[in-house]
């Protein structure tokens, strides 16, 4: 017996640490017989990688709703790997502890949706949050920001930029690629908010194909085809970077601007460096409290089909539409208040 | 049960007890068979890679296998052949690939670590090329069916892998064939100089190890509703350890299906039990990698207590 005793010490030390390694790492241990109470609820949330620092930020909003509810017990746990199959695994684990409401940003709608299907008939609420997945898989969606707010918002942010409402000059588009069902969207928007400033023109829309190195030629090209370009709109994550390089090489810095939708740590040096003046995107971290909240009031049976508003504690009333809950408001960080960012 | 067994079995229990303690919904019935979709792939590759170990191999291919199986299945679908023959050519596209790596281990006698080292990439890259990367999804409902729906409260995978884990333990415990594949790791030349049609059963090996791939990539398209090529990644990893875990030398000649359920089933309660219960998915393969370890300590100490066993008095 003795020569047993010690895979019994091995064990113990795997499970302790593992023990120890969870309790440093997270201050969201369940607290046992809360559930007991009737009012306090279970909500796990899954980013679509866990440790990136957009989600990170995303989190740190949900904790605050959950603290600030005070009756919400979350749970904030994605694959670290960013596997569609490891998401999977959670939302099954969580439906198997029936917790109430799950909260998911697809990596993989495809894969994720029967996954989704299964913990609602379980009697889990479902939410999407930052991306979407099949309507029948969950019952709302915490939209960011719909592509009328990015389209105008980018406009405006550019206008401003070039000298306000009188602003004059051609703007380009550097776009996904031409068949990028969100770009063009946001492109329409783009166009229809380009008629309130009648001094900018349109002069060219450059696929990039999600390739940084083809962003930056077409940059490059579309400055010497057009001499007079004031102003470029790279709308892709990758496109953004890509085509402030090309000015930056160009030394263009403060003649062409660029902008485009980023997190800021990404952006940090062109802003610094006056490439770049404004950087657009929607609050991470209000994008995780309106989560956590939708998830709350879902329960609650306040925020149920049909309804057109929802109130989200200090971001007060959201409007809704259809299935979508709207965080509205897009953020945009310039030298003055990027470096307050880290994400 | 042979005392490792036997430890095996008490490791088990021990973690179901103290998941038992601290959060009792995990031991439910409900939960445990909800979870246990996640096992049953990676089982039904582990029992020939059990097999293939015992015979002194090893197939570091079988993920590569796995994810060209199921973009075989997913695009033959997708050109609206119908899903049944679908299957059917995604598992016999297994059998082939497997029996690609049998005929360089049986004919060219290459040693199989190399040659499924190889295959592992071109696999993988052919996987990858014919289905230039797409995730391809959207399958009917009756062939999902065939990874949601039960049966007596145990998944139709389960049923799977436990015939062909009987089938496994048949084939091992009764059959000349079983006896050949022990032969074969215990003391490869010698088997050569005997009777013993080598070739073959190394190319049988491989060949149903593909075609068990096949079968696991099928049942995967139906759970998760998608085929990709960069599926299966970490299988080998996991089929090894699982089968080191069960008590099968690495080096060949010894190994047994019962041991091999037990570290699966080890493996799979500590893995969903520590992300359950510490929430914290960057615990996984640290717990894969700290059970490969112990398994190995585990065989040390059974190693040296037969020496000190078969010691004359």
């Amino acid at each position: 017996m003795k020569r047993f005793s010690g895979f019994l010490v091995v064990l113990a030390l795997v499970v302790s640490g593992c023990s120890s390694g969870g309790g440093a790492g997270s201050g969201e241990k369940p607290g046992e017989g809360k559930a007991d109470s009737g009012k306090s609820i279970k909500v796990a949330m899954l980013p679509k990688k866990k440790g990136v620092p957009y989600f990170t930020s995303c989190s740190e909003g949900a904790m605050e709703a959950a603290k600030e509810l005070g009756n919400v017990e979350l749970i904030y746990d994605g694959p670290t790997s960013g596997e569609a199959s490891e998401a999977v695994a959670l939302v099954d684990q969580w439906t198997a502890q029936g917790v109430d409401v799950i909260a998911v940003s697809p990596n993989d709608p495809a894969v994720l949706g029967p996954a989704m299907k299964k913990a609602r008939d379980a009697g889990v609420r479902v939410l999407t949050w930052d991306a979407d997945a099949d309507p029948s898989a969950r019952e709302f969606m915490v939209n960011q920001a719909t592509a009328q707010d990015i389209g105008y918002a980018l406009v405006d942010t550019m206008a401003k930029d070039l000298g306000g409402d009188g602003a004059t000059g051609e703007v380009a588009i550097v776009t996904a690629s031409l068949t990028a069902a969100n770009q063009n969207e946001w492109i329409k928007f783009i166009k229809e908010r380009l008629a309130k400033y009648p001094g900018l023109k349109l002069v060219a829309t450059q696929p990039s194909n999600e390739d940084q190195k083809l962003a930056f030629s077409v940059t490059q090209d579309l400055m010497k085809a057009y001499p007079n370009l004031k102003g470029i709109f790279a709308i892709s994550s990758v496109a953004f970077p890509g085509a402030a390089e090309a000015i930056k090489q160009a030394g263009k810095s403060g003649q062409v601007l660029v902008t485009g939708l980023s997190t800021p740590n990404d952006m940090k040096t062109y802003v610094r460096e006056g490439v770049v003046k404004s950087v657009i995107l929607w609050n991470t971290k209000d994008l995780g409290y309106l989560t956590v909240q939708a998830a709350r009031a879902l329960v609650d049976g306040t925020l149920k089909p049909g309804a057109v508003s929802l109130k989200a504690g200090r971001l007060g009333e959201k409007r809704i539409d259809g299935e979508n809950i709207l965080l509205g408001g897009i953020m945009i960080f310039t030298k003055e208040n990027i470096n307050q960012y880290d994400f | 049960m042979k005392a490792r067994e036997w430890t095996l079995a008490a490791l088990l229990a021990l973690l179901m007890l103290y998941a038992w303690r601290a959060d009792p919904s995990f031991v439910s019935l409900r939960a445990q068979a909800l979870l246990s979709t996640h096992i049953w792939e990676l089982a039904i590759v582990a029992i020939p890679m059990l097999l293939i170990v015992i015979a002194a191999g090893i197939d570091l291919s079988v993920g590569s296998m796995f994810a060209l199986c199921a973009v075989v299945l997913g695009l033959l679908h997708e050109r609206g052949v119908p899903i049944g023959w679908a299957a059917i050519a995604a598992m016999a596209a297994g059998a082939l690939q497997g029996a690609i790596n049998g005929w360089f281990v049986a004919r060219l006698k290459v040693h199989p670590l190399l040659v499924t080292l190889g295959t592992m990439a071109a696999y993988r890259g052919i996987a990858e090329g014919i289905s230039t990367a797409r995730p391809l999804s959207g399958y009917p409902e009756g062939f999902l069916a065939l990874s949601h729906e039960n049966l007596l409260g145990v998944p139709i995978p389960g049923w799977v892998f436990l015939c062909l884990a009987m089938f496994a333990a048949l084939v091992l415990g009764r059959t000349v064939f079983g006896k050949w594949t022990i032969a074969l790791g215990t003391n490869e030349s010698a088997t050569r100089f005997s009777a013993i049609p080598v070739a073959r059963v190394q190319w049988l090996l491989f060949a149903g190890c593909g075609l068990a791939c096949g079968i696991a990539a099928v049942l995967t398209v139906a759970r998760t509703n998608t085929a990709k090529a960069d599926m299966g990644m970490g299988l080998p990893l996991e089929a090894v350890t699982a089968v080191v875990l069960g008590g099968a030398k690495i080096e060949g000649g010894s190994g047994s299906v019962i041991g091999l359920v037990l570290g699966l089933a080890l493996i799979h309660e500590t893995r969903e039990f520590v992300s359950w219960h510490w929430k914290l998915n960057e615990l996984n393969l640290i717990v894969l990698g700290a059970l490969l370890i112990v398994s190995v300590l585990i065989q040390r100490v059974f190693e040296s207590r037969n020496r000190v066993a078969s010691r004359p008095a």
